[in-house]
């Protein structure tokens, strides 16, 4: 049996890749938007991943530092390493800081953390280049974001810092690039104020010492204790907020990304439903400049199933083409974004399945033109 | 087997009603033989290219009966809802243009047909490739429409309409596009058709110097069909 919508697509075949090779285009704008989505879920999970810590001890009534402010004191540390139950306890800085580039500045998430305590944050894996922290004041560690070098110097507040390793994929969960610090320098960037302001503050009479103060308090606990259990206990005694790793993913996904995903969401359902609208109109004109021949085959006999197919198969090709053209686009472009853009297998199963719905869809317009072509337009020129 | 390859009785045709009705054919009778080649002559608006789309099974007559070869296709109503098939079977059509589907080659122009009625790949093209020969132009199976000549494209239109076996072929003004000299060799090549394969034709002309070929001139005179 002669297949018209092969013998179709080999005569005009430029055109039609090059139409393809467009709604590809916009195809692969919803991978990309799929993506950016899995990257940001993604980017909200590497520090609670690299940090691989049971309990999150933040300050009472808040969410915690992912979410919103939260300061709790130093020595917290110690009244939860004291509890039986408990294996190790840090305390930790989340801060978000302007790193300065050559002619601009860079958002960053600065981290931090007692360099001598049993926790560290700096997954090795990610590590690429030099060495993790040594000492308490003036290095720092940089994401290879930054574009900073080893041994370059940085200045933040006071001081300058210098770089001393490089690490890779270690982002925050709004996608900013993070850099680790110890603890003692963080405090002093977060919580102390520059020499004017502390003369102001004197003259005011108000006198703050106290840059004691970290983000929040991390812990593991021992094997055989209920993290749950654990977690109400320190709840009851402490007066604080306590969440276990499931908790804090829970408010980096749903609190902190969830508005930002959900705007994706549309923006790609947005971007589906023109799709399939471009695809139906260009599939109309398609059936439109065939008009004459189909009126033909229909006088001469030939029967609609032979026709509709014909017109289901062109869209279905011209939309599985640019599906193929669209993860072409999409994996040549998807790390030239500032942002993480992860594309993943089941996102492009799962748009090909909308691809064909949507082609069905589409073609149904050109199917309707087709069951409505008069064949006596055959006759008469 | 009888010769006949089209039979009319008191067919009839209007459009409309009240003030808009018009009355187009009235009380058509008549017989067309295999092998004859009839000529349709009426002025513009006569109503010629509803008679032939009423002979083509495309639009329904008012009322009357309708045979294809031995087979009562109409008796006030069609009598069978498939028209599309009776068209496909029995009747061939050639156009002004020869409109063949620019995207297929010759053969396949030709074989869309029959295989679409269920004739086998194999079959299909034996009978393209022999009317190919008959017509001259088997060095062109595979060439597209676009390549052929505007008279080699006529030959292979009329080539399609016979590729069904067809008791009738409907021919709308073959030689509209066509110079004298060529409408010429057209009409003599559908009397010799008509001979040949055994098939009767009719043919919608307004060029009076066809008539002398054909065995028969059909007339629309007053809504009524009359031969001379």
């Amino acid at each position: 049996m002669i297949y018209l919508a092969k013998e179709d697509i080999k005569h005009i075949l430029g055109k039609f890749i090059v139409t393809a090779i467009g709604v590809g285009m916009l195809l692969g704008i919803v991978l990309i938007m799929m993506g950016v989505y899995r990257g940001m879920i993604s980017d909200a999970e590497v520090l609670l991943k690299d940090l691989n810590v049971d309990l999150w001890v933040v300050q009472d009534d808040t969410l915690g530092p992912f979410a919103e402010a939260s300061r709790v004191h130093e020595d917290l540390k110690y009244t939860i390493k004291a509890i039986s139950a408990i294996d190790k306890s840090e305390a930790i800085t989340f801060q978000n800081l302007q790193l300065p580039l050559a002619n601009r500045k860079l958002a960053v998430l600065a981290i931090g953390y007692d360099i001598y305590g049993d926790i560290n944050p700096i997954n090795p894996d990610r590590l690429i280049e030099g060495r993790v922290l040594q000492t308490d004041h003036y290095e720092i560690v940089v994401s290879d974001k930054t574009g900073y070098k080893i041994d370059d110097k940085i200045k933040l507040g006071r001081n300058f810092y210098t770089v001393v390793g490089i690490t890779h994929g270690s982002v925050a969960s709004g996608g900013d690039p993070l850099v680790y610090m110890s603890l003692k320098d963080a405090q002093e960037l977060q919580f102390t104020y520059t020499n004017k302001r502390i003369q102001t503050d004197k003259a005011r009479g108000i006198i703050n010492k106290d840059s004691h103060l970290v983000n929040a308090i991390i812990a593991t606990i021992k094997d055989g204790y209920n993290v749950d259990e654990v977690a109400q206990e320190i709840k009851k005694w402490q007066h604080k907020s306590v969440y276990t790793r499931e908790e804090q993913e829970i408010v980096l996904t749903r609190n902190v990304v969830e508005k930002a995903s959900k705007q994706i969401g549309l923006f790609t359902l947005i971007l589906i439903v023109v799709a399939t609208i471009i695809i139906a109109l260009i599939i109309y004109t398609m059936t439109l400049e065939k008009m004459k021949e189909i009126s033909i085959m229909k006088l001469i006999g030939l029967p609609n199933s032979i026709i509709i197919k014909m017109i289901v198969e062109e869209t279905l090709v011209l939309g599985l083409l640019a599906f193929v053209f669209g993860n072409i686009f999409a994996h040549l472009i998807y790390d030239k974004f500032p942002k993480n853009v992860l594309l993943n297998i089941p996102d492009a199963w799962l748009l090909f399945g909308i691809v064909v719905i949507a082609s069905i869809l589409a073609s149904l317009i050109g199917v309707k033109k087709v069951i409505n072509a008069d064949p006596t337009a055959a006759i008469g020129g | 087997m009888s010769q006949q390859a089209i039979k009319v009785e008191n067919i009839n045709k209007f459009f409309g009603k009240g003030d808009a009705f018009v009355d187009v054919i009235k009380n058509a009778s008549f017989v067309i033989n295999k092998g004859e080649l009839v000529a349709l002559v009426a002025p513009s608006g006569a109503g010629k290219t509803t008679l032939l789309m009423m002979l083509g099974c495309v639009n329904e007559p008012n009322s009357g009966k309708m045979w294809l070869g031995d087979e009562k296709v109409y008796d006030d109503g069609w009598l069978t809802k498939e028209t599309r098939k009776i068209r496909r079977e029995k009747i061939g059509f050639i156009f002004q243009a020869h409109y063949l589907i620019p995207f297929l080659n010759i053969i396949d122009n030709l074989t869309l047909l029959p295989q679409a009625n269920g004739v086998s790949d194999n079959v299909s093209k034996a009978k393209a490739k022999e009317l190919l020969q008959y017509f001259d132009i088997a060095e062109k199976e595979k060439a597209m429409s676009s390549q052929l000549s505007g008279g080699q494209n006529q030959r292979v239109a009329i080539a399609r309409a016979l590729m069904n076996n067809p008791e009738i072929i409907l021919a709308d003004e073959p030689t509209a596009a066509l110079d004298t000299e060529r409408s010429i060799d057209v009409v003599k090549m559908l009397k010799k058709l008509a001979l040949e394969q055994n098939v009767a034709i009719i043919m919608v002309t307004h060029d009076e110097r066809m008539l002398e070929y054909c065995d028969k001139v059909m007339q629309i005179e007053n809504k009524a069909v009359v031969f001379t």
